[in-house]
């Protein structure tokens, strides 16, 4: 899998850098700014492009709107967004239409490096990932006759892990379960919720993030 | 030309009524304008047109001199019209212009005259020549029709370029454009000995002579004005005292494009009713004049320059307007301070967002960049290590340090700034806040775009603190948080349904804020009936 990286602290880009390659990525271009990032994925588009969200050279939005900017421009490209702080307004800005081959993780989540690996794979398959943070501080967000509180334990871990991006197969993993189980468990959560059932695994992750939202 | 029986009588009044007219308001005018050079002017104007008529006489020399300056009057004429009301051109062309039609007029008339036709009396006939002198009338007068219709365009340009003229003063300034152009016309008329020239040269005659009766008017009419004076003195006794002194005056001087300007001693500088600089020089064809009491500078007013010309009318507005002016003055000064301080303010505050800013934004790309670097950096290290379950341990261990050590960071450089607000804007930073409120918070966001960035700062820290109170004290279950723009002011209203009644006590951060909010000239109010919820509501303006 071919990644790109945009990181304008040289350190931590060469870290990433390294750490994707002993994971077995082809890391090909790595950048210190978005303009760079977008020339080199014009010219030879990788499958994943991983970048902070604060670039130069103001580091306020540049990040942002190259990333918007490559989702619309290169949807097969798959964009994992880091940051410093991971902001459910940002979150819904990233994910504004779909979930699909999009990321947005705090930035510290790179040294768990085998998480890291995943979700970049992820992402870079078409999947998404989204901060276990944001999942939960939407879980905790105050609501009337909350229905969340109508859920498992079991139940409430499965919603965590689905609307972080993972696939059935990967919350089966983490919860060392079957895959049917899991698909139960994420059938009754869909029915408690009231929410409609939707095949994709990436589009569950919207329609859960819009539900958690309001 | 066709001299018909009788016409030498009817031109001879009017060129004595017109000599008579000139001479006689002009030295009116010099008496009421002693400083005005355009009193001379006319008195000069009567006196060249006394002297071309001196071609009536039969003697050689007067006959010879009356010749000569025939052509003299309309210069004279033009000169006074231009020259009005200071009796000065105003500029290089002007003065070009008429120093050109006075020596076209002396020197294409005695040119004419050395080829005689002019009767016995011309002393200055060198030959008799027809054609030439025929050719010499005709270029004359056309040149001399060409220097007032040039004039003319002068009056009119100048009349359309201040539109906001005195209109005693836009009847001068027709009356006198209307004389020239009569001028040009019987000149055009006579040159080529069209028909009608005889009722031309009566109606022209006319015209000119209406032209000192109209300035005569105009200058009547300043002591009219002085009633208006009255009016000026009985609206500043009123209760209350006008709003704005300015109207009131410019209503009395008649000038509506009347500036009113007040002297601040401690800024050494003039400034408006709001405090605002006003700056005397470079006004661009605006006149001042100085109102000073005891020695001390107390306002200037801006005006037409055409009032220069009724220095009683300024005198007794002056005199009445005195204390009002003075009034107007402390008025003005304390603006001016006013105004100062909130500048001052705004710079505090603003100098310590930028510091917080900075601050922010070097954790940021230091202190948190490292550590994340050094967890990375640990974990690959982690992964080389075979065996040994104690390093590894170790490790992790120090791994967990860090990621606490960098929520901590993280938390200290929002309370710092909140680069989301810089970065993406109030709208974006309202939903985490929104999302992490401690009660159940309905978030409604109706701006388009982004706002100035101290703007979104101050709001972003007005919705943060007041959703920190509802947690503190408010026993909420809710919290409605409304974001709107109206009428060019960014309208914030945060309202909880808890226990209110908070005291000022509890709100050393609403006072805080408070500061924050009027820095930018706008205001915050706290609603909170015991029992009845507590109302936050900040209104700052963004134009």
């Amino acid at each position: 899998m071919r990644v790109a990286i945009a990181e304008d602290s040289v350190l931590l880009r060469e870290g990433v850098a390294r750490l994707l390659d002993e994971g077995g990525f082809d890391v090909v271009a790595q950048c210190e700014n978005a303009d760079d990032l977008m020339a080199k994925v014009r010219s030879f588009p990788p499958d994943v492009v991983i970048m902070d969200i604060r670039l130069p050279p103001t580091h306020n939005d540049e990040g942002l709107r190259a990333a918007l900017e490559l989702r619309a421009s290169h949807p097969s490209v798959g964009v994992l967004v880091l940051s410093q702080y991971v902001e459910v307004g940002l979150a819904l800005k990233l994910l504004a239409d779909s979930a699909e081959g999009v990321g947005y993780l705090l930035k510290d989540r790179v040294s768990d490096v085998n998480d890291f690996v995943a979700a970049v794979r992820r992402v870079g398959e078409g999947g998404s990932a989204l901060d276990p943070v944001i999942v939960s501080t939407l879980l905790a967000r105050q609501r009337p006759d909350d229905p969340i509180a109508q859920l498992t334990p079991r139940e409430r871990e499965v919603l965590e892990l689905m609307a972080s991006g993972s696939s059935n197969q990967g919350i089966a993993e983490s919860l060392v379960i079957t895959v049917r189980a899991v698909e139960k468990y994420v059938s009754s959560i869909f029915s408690k919720l009231g929410l409609p059932s939707t095949g994709s695994e990436s589009r569950r992750v919207l329609a859960v993030l819009l539900y958690l939202r309001s | 030309m066709g001299a018909a029986l009788g016409e030498p009588l009817v031109i001879a009044l009017l060129a004595k009524w017109l000599t008579v007219s000139y001479i006689l308001c002009g030295l009116f005018a010099w008496w009421r304008r002693p400083d005005s050079r355009f009193g001379p002017l006319m008195v000069a104007a009567g006196f060249a047109n006394f002297i071309s008529t001196l071609s009536w006489t039969t003697s050689d020399v007067t006959f010879t001199l009356g010749q000569a300056f025939d052509l003299l009057p309309p210069v004279l004429f033009m000169h006074v019209f231009l020259a009005f009301p200071s009796g000065h051109l105003r500029d290089r062309f002007e003065r070009v212009l008429v120093a050109s039609a006075y020596g076209a007029a002396i020197v294409l008339q005695v040119t004419r005259m050395t080829f005689g036709f002019f009767g016995p009396h011309n002393l200055l006939e060198i030959t008799a020549n027809e054609d030439a002198a025929l050719l010499t009338l005709r270029v004359s007068l056309l040149t001399m029709s060409a220097f007032c219709l040039a004039a003319v365009g002068v009056l009119v340009l100048r009349r359309r370029r201040r539109g906001m003229l005195r209109r005693s003063r836009v009847l001068v300034v027709d009356a006198f454009a209307l004389g020239l152009v009569m001028i040009a016309c019987l000149y055009v008329f006579a040159a080529f000995d069209w028909p009608a020239v005889r009722e031309i040269r009566w109606a022209t005659f006319a015209t000119l002579s209406l032209a000192p009766l109209v300035f005569l008017a105009a200058l009547l009419k300043a002591r009219l004005a002085r009633s208006a004076v009255g009016d000026l003195v009985l609206e500043l006794r009123s209760e209350p005292a006008p709003d704005d002194l300015r109207d009131s005056l410019a209503r009395a001087l008649g000038d509506p494009s009347l500036q009113l300007a007040y002297w601040l001693p401690d800024y050494e500088c003039y400034a408006d009713r709001l405090g605002q600089l006003v700056e005397l020089e470079d006004l661009d064809g605006r006149a001042t004049t100085l109102i000073d009491r005891g020695g001390e500078h107390v306002a200037a007013l801006i005006h037409d320059p055409a009032l220069e010309d009724e220095p009683e009318l300024l005198d007794s507005v002056r005199a009445a307007a005195g204390i009002a002016l003075e009034n107007g003055r402390l008025h003005a000064e304390l603006r001016a301070r006013l105004e100062e301080l909130r500048g001052s303010r705004a710079r505090i505050v603003e100098a310590a967002q930028n510091e917080r800013q900075l601050l922010e934004r070097n954790l940021h790309d230091g202190a948190q960049q490292r550590l994340i670097a050094l967890s990375l950096n640990l974990s690959l290290l982690r992964g080389r290590i075979d065996g040994d379950p104690e390093i590894k341990a170790a490790i992790d261990q120090a791994r967990r340090e860090i990621a606490a050590s960098l929520n901590e960071l993280r938390e200290i450089a929002r309370g710092i700034h909140p680069a989301v607000v810089s970065g993406h804007g109030l709208a974006v930073a309202l939903e985490q806040l929104a999302a992490r409120a401690p009660v159940r918070a309905e978030l409604r966001v109706e701006i388009d775009g982004r706002l100035p960035e101290p703007l979104e700062v101050a709001a972003y820290y007005v919705v943060s603190e007041s959703l920190a109170n509802v947690a503190k004290h408010a026993q909420a279950t809710t919290a409605r948080i409304d974001v709107l723009k109206e009428h060019d002011e960014l309208v914030l209203e945060i309202v909880d349904d808890g226990i209110g009644g908070a005291d000022s006590e509890r709100g050393s951060g609403l006072r805080g804020l408070a500061d924050r909010v009027e820095a930018l000239n706008g205001r915050l109010r706290v609603w909170t009936p015991r029992g009845g919820g507590t109302r936050v509501k900040a209104e700052i303006p963004c134009a």
